[in-house]
């Protein structure tokens, strides 16, 4: 017997615990709050395409496509979870180069939103549209994640900081130039979950953070002008009724219309801007009122309670990172979208992880799941 | 209850951190559900905000653009309301985007696919209409209005649109309009102009644009919740008013005389390019202006297409010029006016004439010197020929000289006053500068003297080059408007009058309000130096020099010119144009030109005519028939219809006993 518990030591880390006994340790709870996320977005999506109306559902509407991509973050959900994690410790940084590379493709060949003058955010593949911002996130993730357990032993370093700044850079200054402001702020969160949690040196931290403010002005006078604009309509929200400070006005009608109980699904008949994407909480909470808005809240709440569970129980730093990462992606993710269709943050153009409309965040999120739970599968036992 | 895990790695992880973290998650959650609690109970469905206070839009509403008249108040252009389809991109979801334009596609009859591209390919904000459709039938645009909740982001909109009514002949004089340009927004931004405007692109159209327009009037209108104007809630500021009405020089009837002439010319000689010119030299009122080959100005009202744009664009001919004032070309012997004119006036010493070629070797030159019309005159060993190699005329005075337009002679005289003299002479007839014709795009014309010619090429004139400059050629260059400028100058004795074409400007409700001719400048040659040249030009006509011009029962005296441009032929002869510009007493029957009071002078240019008569000259001939109403008998047997043979135009008189 103490053979085989030495071979199982030896193993440990390089392949599964043998048959069910690793299915134990699956996170059925995390999951569960996935599907029921994305009901809720395969809800907005029905909503969205059939609308007050109830016009006939046409195979290109959201809901459709929605389904599809829901189907394909399934499968992607599952591959990522038999998949060893471990591997990815190894290729992170082709991951990596990979990543910068879709996003030049994206700046290259992209196509885009009126908005921002013709800028690119996706590519259109076989009559998809696929945001590769969204898989950066990701991919980020991994990349921090590998970057900070690799300098485990020099955590407090200054140059522990300084080194993931670098590699945050060029995706970073990609996803800028497409414009996506949002994505970008995203990346930015990202690096600061996981140097906090990697156990990096608050004190630099703390100077960074204040340095950064210190070049705000700096940066204001290079942003385009629909930054600049998004940013005024916070401070003054009647400045511009028709403008950034429109979409505002609209949402918040349309959040105060929804009451306790909301007007049921499909009922929803305030008119939003982009209501399928960044602005598909208003019509959540128009719909489905206080409860339902706050069931919602809730669950990404207890989401993210498990993947730092997860993290907490993971058998290595890079495990624990690859969890801390995500859950700070849908924290600031969530907060900085409801903040902003409620009012309380700028419009920055960030999706509603797993309600806003797009295969790319739905299928993103799904590998990053997926990760999790093969951290899951391939810990040691549970100590608790 | 948490127990201290014993795992060995359990030092990477931070229970403050993750308490720290787990409290940023219940702090982000509780806050983001307190604000919906604070906006859907507290405010809750009773907070809506109606339309009362929905945020209202400035709107302009066009004023309805003037109209243009000919001189005899017929109308030259109206106003047509036009209907156009655009496509909201934001108000039509992505998803019906397929079923909205394959809907729309079999109502206009067009495409679904080009409908879709058309919305797709669309930069700019996706609240900025698409244009889908223009000029759509009255019933359609009504089906499509009233069908908007089956086509949703379709939109129909009426727009006034310009009508010219006679674009075969005044497409080049009226011009057409278009979306405003970002130059054009600058320079007119400060008369209120906004960037969606259609304004004047060419012709009157664009040079009176400020007076046709009117003034917009101003209404605000309520905006729904979608921030599109709620019907019925718009408050009236004030009300457009309508553009002034222009009233042409030009009679359409003269117009078509004109044209018929020149296309005539232009087919007897079978070349593409012309210019006619008809104006009063007592005004400068232009009674006529065509320019050849021309376009269809209603083509641009009706949105032309790319393509046709670029035929015209690339037209070898220029049909989108407006040649009479637009392009400029060597005015040959026509020039010599100025010559002549310069002689008479300054009386330039005869030691500066060409040895053995005058009779003029002491005291100066005047209306009875006599130089020497010879085969080719020699300077400093180059030979300067005669036009017309085989046929000169021995020693005359300057009417003879101008008669038979001898080319030795006025290389004499050229000489003889210089090239600074003779620039600044041309310069008073008006040449080397704009008309400032009511018009845009007029060029400017060159004419050369030694600074010219060191500014533009670094060194001062040679003789050749100043022999060249007396008789219209080498480096002079003239617009044929100049050209006929400067011999109303002459015909009316000595007044430089701006030519126009707009006689009158009626404001809406208003009297027509006369344009005043302008003076550009009075001629500073004496009454005596001007009538000799009148004269001299009726001697042009007399020694039948313009063949059967003097068989006319009207009076004529004018100037041909023969331009060389171009490419020399396998048989070394340059390609030539031709010219000729007249006029006729007050009284064109009885008159005579002693007095000044010419009330109608025509130009005439064919570009690369290479006739051998000069194909100008009956162009004119054939304009002033039917002015003067002589076509009592058919054309065909009047007109000299093969008039680019030598042996048509040795017959081809008028038979007077006929036409009596």
């Amino acid at each position: 017997m103490s053979v085989l518990k030495n071979e199982a030591w030896r193993l440990r880390g390089w392949a599964p615990k043998a048959g069910w006994m690793a299915w134990r340790n699956y996170d059925y709870q995390l999951t569960i709050y996935a599907i029921l996320l994305t009901i809720f977005g395969l809800a907005m999506a029905y909503s969205n395409s059939v609308g007050p109306t109830h016009t006939l559902l046409s195979a290109n509407s959201p809901f459709v496509k929605s389904m599809l991509w829901a189907v394909v973050a399934a499968v992607v959900l599952a591959l990522t979870t038999v998949f060893d994690y471990k591997w990815l410790r190894s290729f992170a940084w082709p991951l990596y180069l990979i990543n910068l590379a879709l996003l030049l493709l994206t700046l290259r060949f992209g196509q885009g939103t009126g908005e921002a003058g013709g800028a690119g955010r996706w590519i259109v593949i076989g009559g998809f549209q696929f945001q590769f911002s969204e898989l950066a996130k990701i991919v980020m993730v991994i990349t921090f994640a590998a970057f900070l357990s690799d300098r485990r032993a020099s955590a407090k370093s200054l140059w522990t900081i300084i080194g993931a700044i670098v590699i945050t850079v060029p995706p970073w200054v990609l996803v800028l130039l497409q414009p996506d402001l949002g994505t970008s702020l995203v990346l930015v969160a990202v690096l600061a979950g996981a140097l906090f949690m990697s156990g990096a040196s608050l004190l630099w931290l703390a100077t960074l953070a204040a340095s950064a403010v210190a070049a705000v002005p700096f940066v204001w006078q290079t942003m385009a002008d629909y930054q600049k604009a998004r940013l005024i309509t916070l401070l003054n929200p009647g400045a511009d009724p028709n403008g950034a400070g429109y979409q505002i006005h609209q949402s918040q009608m349309a959040i105060n219309a929804g009451g306790v109980a909301g007007k049921g699904i499909t009922n929803g008949n305030i008119p939003l801007p982009v209501q399928t994407t960044d602005f598909v909480w208003g019509l959540l909470a128009e719909e489905l009122g206080l409860l339902g808005s706050l069931v919602v809240l809730v669950l990404f709440g207890l989401m993210i309670w498990r993947l730092l569970l997860c993290a907490w129980r993971a058998s290595d730093e890079f495990a624990m990172l690859l969890g801390c990462g995500l859950a700070t992606m849908i924290l600031f993710q969530v907060t900085v979208n409801v903040g902003m269709v409620t009012g309380m943050l700028p419009v920055t153009g960030i999706p509603l992880p797993f309600i806003t409309y797009g295969g790319a965040s739905l299928v993103s999120l799904a590998g990053g799941l997926g990760l999790i739970q093969s951290t899951n599968l391939r810990r040691e036992r549970p100590e608790w | 209850m948490i127990h201290a895990p014993r795992m060995r790695n359990l030092e990477l992880k931070n229970l403050y951190r993750f308490g720290l973290f787990a409290i940023a998650v219940g702090v982000a959650v509780t806050s983001l559900g307190a604000r919906m609690v604070y906006l859907q109970v507290y405010q809750g469905p009773g907070s809506y905000v109606g339309p009362s206070q929905a945020p209202v839009q400035g709107q302009q509403i066009a004023p309805t653009r003037g109209l243009i008249y000919d001189a005899q108040n017929r109308p030259l252009v109206e106003n047509v309301v036009t209907y156009t389809i655009f496509v909201t991109p934001a108000d039509l979801p992505l998803d019906q985007e397929p079923t909205v334009a394959t809907r729309l596609g079999a109502v206009l009859n067009t495409d679904p696919v080009s409908i879709e591209a058309a919305i797709d390919s669309a930069t700019g904000s996706l609240y900025t209409p698409v244009k889908i459709a223009e000029n759509v039938d009255i019933s359609l645009a009504r089906f499509i209005d009233e069908n908007s909740d089956a086509l949703p982001g379709v939109t129909v909109s009426a727009v006034s649109k310009r009508q010219y009514l006679n674009p075969d002949l005044f497409s080049q004089i009226i011009g057409y309009t278009g979306q405003i340009t970002a130059q054009q927004y600058n320079q007119w931004k400060s008369l209120g102009y906004t960037k969606q405007d259609v304004v004047g692109q060419a012709g009157i159209e664009n040079s009176y644009e400020t007076i046709l327009r009117g003034t917009p009037g101003t209404q605000t209108v309520a905006l729904d919740a979608a921030g599109k104007p709620i019907p019925g809630l718009v408050n009236k500021g004030t009300d457009p008013i309508p553009g002034s009405s222009l009233t042409l020089t030009i009679d359409s009837k003269v117009q078509q005389y004109a044209q018929t002439a020149l296309k005539w010319g232009l087919s007897a000689t079978r070349v593409q390019s012309g210019v006619i010119i008809v104006e009063n030299p007592q005004n400068g009122e232009i009674l006529a202006m065509v320019s050849l080959p021309s376009y269809n100005d209603q083509t641009f009202a009706d949105g032309i297409s790319e393509t046709d744009f670029q035929k015209l664009l690339t037209d070898p001919n220029q049909p989108l010029l407006n040649k009479a004032i637009g392009a400029q070309y060597a005015p040959g012997s026509t020039y010599k006016l100025v010559t002549g004119t310069a002689g008479l006036q300054d009386q330039p010493a005869c030691s500066n004439a060409i040895a053995d070629y005058s009779y003029c070797n002491t005291g100066t030159f005047n209306a009875s010197t006599k130089l020497i019309s010879s085969p080719q005159v020699v300077v400093n060993g180059y030979p300067y020929r005669e036009w017309q190699g085989f046929q000169w005329y021995g020693p005359g005075d300057i009417k003879m000289g101008l008669a038979h337009s001898s080319d030795t002679f006025f290389y004499q005289l050229a000489r003889m006053v210089g090239i600074d003299r003779l620039a600044y002479w041309a310069q008073q007839y008006g040449f080397g500068r704009p008309t400032g014709i009511d018009l845009p795009g007029e060029a400017i014309g060159i004419v050369p003297d030694n600074q010219w010619k060191i500014d533009t090429q670094g060194e001062g004139m040679f003789t050749g080059e100043i022999l060249q400059a007396g008789i219209g050629q080498g480096f002079d260059a003239s617009t044929a408007l100049q050209l006929l400028d400067a011999y109303c100058a002459l015909a009316n004795g000595g007044n430089l009058w701006q030519p126009h074409v707009v006689k009158s400007i009626t404001p809406p409700g208003g009297q027509p309000v006369a344009i005043q001719p302008t003076l550009l400048n009075k001629l500073p040659a004496s009454a005596q130096t001007l009538q000799t040249m009148r004269e001299a030009t009726r001697t042009v006509v007399l020694s039948r020099h313009t063949y059967n011009l003097v068989d006319m029962p009207i009076k004529v005296a004018g100037k041909t010119g023969t331009a060389e441009f171009g490419v020399r032929d396998k048989n070394g002869n340059l390609p030539y144009s031709e010219w000729f510009v007249g006029y006729t007493p007050k009284d064109a029957f009885n008159g005579d030109f002693s007095q000044p009071d010419s009330q109608l002078a025509v130009v005439a240019f064919i570009y690369g005519a290479n006739s051998l008569g000069n194909v100008a000259t009956e162009v004119v001939k054939y304009f002033m028939m039917e002015y003067y109403g002589l076509t009592r008998y058919p054309l065909s047997q009047v007109l000299p219809y093969r008039i680019n043979t030598w042996a048509a135009r040795r017959t081809n008189y008028y038979n007077l006993g006929q036409l009596n």
